[in-house]
């Protein structure tokens, strides 16, 4: 059994490699997108401005040092552009309506309450049209926390040594712990290119996932047209084997698809998506649910032309969807619902969050984890509805 | 009930509970099939067929377009699952064991069912590795194959620059590779020219020499009557009548096959020569000729000539002994090519 599967694989391989078209689908035109993608759109010298609310409810020292140091700072200056707010309900409106991309909000008395060593939060608040001012926004508030954490601390030790309250905040400043200057990262607007960088490489993967392990199922109707699946069928195999060693390397083809994409984008961006065991897991389960997908158009349809047809439509309108082509935040309310029936919206927001957040090993496994469940449910209905079909089909 | 009855007289010996069975039992039919049946939609497209076929027998399954042979064929290689009945290959059950039943048959396709852009050897590989053959004993397999369909000279050359006798042959190879004890033809010589159809029946007529089972499927009456021991005659879905050669010319009794060429209003002269007196059946055959099966075909012409006088005129007669044709004419009150 084992040597007829190995047969049939190397046969759909071969095809396959000796056809220059596939090789070509598989990794020269991804990879080529992906960076032209990024280069054009997203290139080392975002054309983005981002303007970012400020709301001053404290009027301490804290928003008065951040205010400097971002009015201050070279890489910041003619990108981005603190507006003040009188509240959070204005920043809110602001942001609806999209006079601010972003808006950092300090709340009354932080100043005091960080002083005193009972830390405090400063809110932001974002829209999905303008992640750049997000990400510059998050930058911020990021400093500052690591600052607040770090005063908190020191504040605390002092008290607990005795001294009395009044002279703590003299006493921390004077010591060493630096004033409420949160010294900003050389270039926040980095992870905005990161952004981009990753949204374009894991579309194009997303999207020639389907083509490349479409293939491979498509291949399945022409062998029927030919004659070749009922002469291996009436042989004595099991019924699943032609089908089973053409998907499987349909399968590992699309995995050699999308690897590649990633690997290029991070050779030619310079991006990191995030911690490789994790996108390798949403990638897999991307294309496992890309190939259910394609193989549930192939068992409802009676031709290789007509699978052809079918499955660059259904793999466009859900790249479309899922935003691998244009990013989701662009699309109407609706069809950004649509996106999680979409296969590319689960990958695509796992990869870009993944991406985003920096997160090591542990956090970013966990946070891909619901996103590969999707997939890998996606894939399961898929697959199963098509199995139904193709065993009528006597494909399988 | 008389004192002689076996199952009233207690003298009788005990029954014994099997039936004995020679020390050396026959082997069971190479292909065995009992009431297959198939249907799509409103159609039957296979109703009731069984037959058997003995180990190195011939078997012979002859009828028009859409008979149903390809459709039988396809339910006793397990291609499609049968609305009813079941299949035996030399004594497994297909459905029970396919593959053990499998293993044992070898299947050709109406059409070429091989790889145009490999080449014929690339092709025996690929089916020979899918049919679980040993890697090293494939390639000598692979040779003798090439050998006995007489295209070793070509092995090397991709399908798709083969002719189509060439590839008719290979088609066929393929399923020999396996050594299988029954092999299944289905109109294997459609649309090759006589040379390699000659080549084709030459080399079947071989292996069946060689103790080969055969189910050969046609709906030339030439072929099947030269390469088959038995024949069955199958139209619209039904085996209807079954035989050797001999028996099955039996059935239609004295009957002669007249054929006559006409120039003339055929429909009316077809219709007039029914007609006459001892005439069976008669059928257009063509533009110009109909084909009539009589009672003393000989002595009917003048009669024959006289009727279709007005309508047309008989440019050439001929008198056939009878034959499978005329069998099938007779049975069907079709010809088998319209
Ligand atoms: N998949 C199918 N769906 C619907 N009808 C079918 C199907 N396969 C065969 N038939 C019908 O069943 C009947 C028998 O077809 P079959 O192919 O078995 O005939 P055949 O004797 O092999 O004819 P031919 O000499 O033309 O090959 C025909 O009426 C055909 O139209
Ligand atoms: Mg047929």
């Amino acid at each position: 059994m084992w040597r007829a599967l190995a047969a049939v694989g190397a046969l759909e391989l071969r095809t396959r490699l000796r056809d220059g078209t596939a090789l070509v689908i598989a990794l020269i035109v991804p990879v080529t997108l992906a960076t032209l993608f990024s280069v054009a759109l997203g290139g080392d010298d975002p054309p983005l401005r981002a303007t970012v609310g400020f709301v001053d409810l404290d009027r301490g020292e804290f928003p008065a040092s951040v205010r400097r140091e971002v009015a201050g700072s070279e890489e910041l200056k003619g990108s981005v552009t603190l507006r003040d707010l009188p509240g959070r309900e204005e920043a809110r409106r602001a942001l609806d309506d999209g006079g601010i991309g972003a808006a950092i909000v300090f709340p009354a008395g932080f100043s005091r309450s960080v002083g005193e060593g009972r830390g405090g939060d400063v809110a932001v608040l974002t829209s999905p049209e303008s992640p750049l001012a997000g990400v510059v926004a998050r930058a911020v508030v990021d400093r500052i926390s690591a600052l607040v954490d770090a005063r908190t601390l020191a504040v605390r030790a002092v008290l607990k040594a005795g001294v009395p309250g009044d002279e703590v905040k003299e006493l921390v400043e004077r010591n060493g712990a630096a004033g409420p200057v949160p010294a900003l990262e050389d270039d926040p607007l980095s992870g905005g290119k990161v952004d981009l960088s990753v949204h374009y490489g894991s579309g194009m993967a997303a999207l020639f996932a389907f083509f490349v392990a479409g293939a491979s199922f498509r291949g399945l109707l022409t062998e029927r047209k030919l004659g070749t699946l009922d002469r291996m069928r009436a042989g004595p195999l099991a019924a699943w084997v032609p089908f089973a060693g053409k998907a499987a390397v349909g399968f590992a083809l699309a995995l050699v698809s999308v690897c590649v994409t990633w690997a290029a984008s991070v050779l030619v961006s310079g991006a990191t998506w995030g911690d490789p065991p994790a996108v390798f897991a949403v990638l897999l389960a991307h294309v496992l649910a890309a190939a259910a997908i394609t193989m549930l158009v192939t068992s409802r349809v009676r031709t290789d032309a007509q699978a052809d047809g079918v499955i660059m439509v259904v793999s466009f309108v859900m790249a479309f969807l899922g935003g691998s082509l244009v990013p989701m935040h662009s699309l109407p309310g609706v069809l950004q619902a649509a996106a999680l029936l979409t296969p590319n919206g689960w990958t695509s927001t796992a990869l870009t969050g993944l991406a985003g957040s920096g997160a090591g090993p542990a956090g970013s496994v966990g946070a891909v984890a619901g996103p590969v469940a999707v997939l890998g449910a996606i894939a399961l209905v898929a697959g199963g509805l098509a199995v139904l079909g193709m065993k009528k089909g006597t494909l399988l | 009930m008389t004192a002689s009855d076996p199952m009233t007289t207690p003298s009788t010996p005990p029954v014994p509970s099997t039936p004995p069975v020679p020390e050396s039992a026959p082997s069971p039919p190479a292909l065995s099939c009992r009431g297959l049946s198939k249907r799509y939609g409103d159609v039957h497209a296979v109703r009731d067929v069984g037959f058997d076929i003995a180990p190195g027998e011939a078997y012979g399954l002859l009828g028009p377009n859409g008979a149903g042979k390809t459709t039988t064929i396809s339910m006793l290689v397990g291609l499609i699952r049968p609305g009813g009945g079941h299949v035996r290959v030399c004594g497994v059950d297909l459905a029970a064991d396919p593959m053990r039943a499998k293993a044992r048959i070898g299947y050709v396709p109406q059409e070429i069912a091989l790889y145009p852009e490999l080449t014929g050897r690339e092709n025996l590989r690929f089916f020979g590795r899918l049919f679980g053959l040993p890697r090293r004993a494939l390639a000598g397999r692979i040779d003798e194959v090439l050998d006995l369909v007489g295209l070793t000279g070509r092995a090397d050359s991709r399908l798709k620059t083969y002719s189509g006798g060439m590839k008719r042959r290979i088609n066929i190879g393929t399923a020999l590779l396996h050594r299988p004890d029954v092999l299944i033809l289905d109109e294997p010589t459609v649309g090759v020219d006589p040379q390699s159809r000659k080549a084709i029946l030459d080399g079947v007529e071989r292996l069946v020499g060689e103790g080969m089972s055969l189910l050969y499927t046609s709906h030339y009456m030439e072929e099947v009557e030269r390469v088959c021991d038995r024949v069955a005659i199958i139209d619209h879905g039904r085996i209807i009548a079954e035989g050797t050669r001999r028996e099955l010319i039996a059935l239609v009794g004295g009957a002669d096959k007249v054929e006559l060429s006409l120039d003339g209003d055929l429909e009316t002269a077809l219709a007039k020569l029914r007609a006459v007196e001892g005439v069976i059946e008669a059928a257009m055959t063509g533009a110009a000729s109909i084909r009539l099966l009589t009672e003393g075909g000989r002595y009917l012409l003048p009669a024959l000539i006289t009727a279709v006088d007005g309508c047309a005129a008989v440019t050439a007669t001929q008198v056939i002994e009878p034959d499978l044709e005329a069998t099938f004419l007779h049975l069907t009150g079709s010809t088998l090519r319209d």
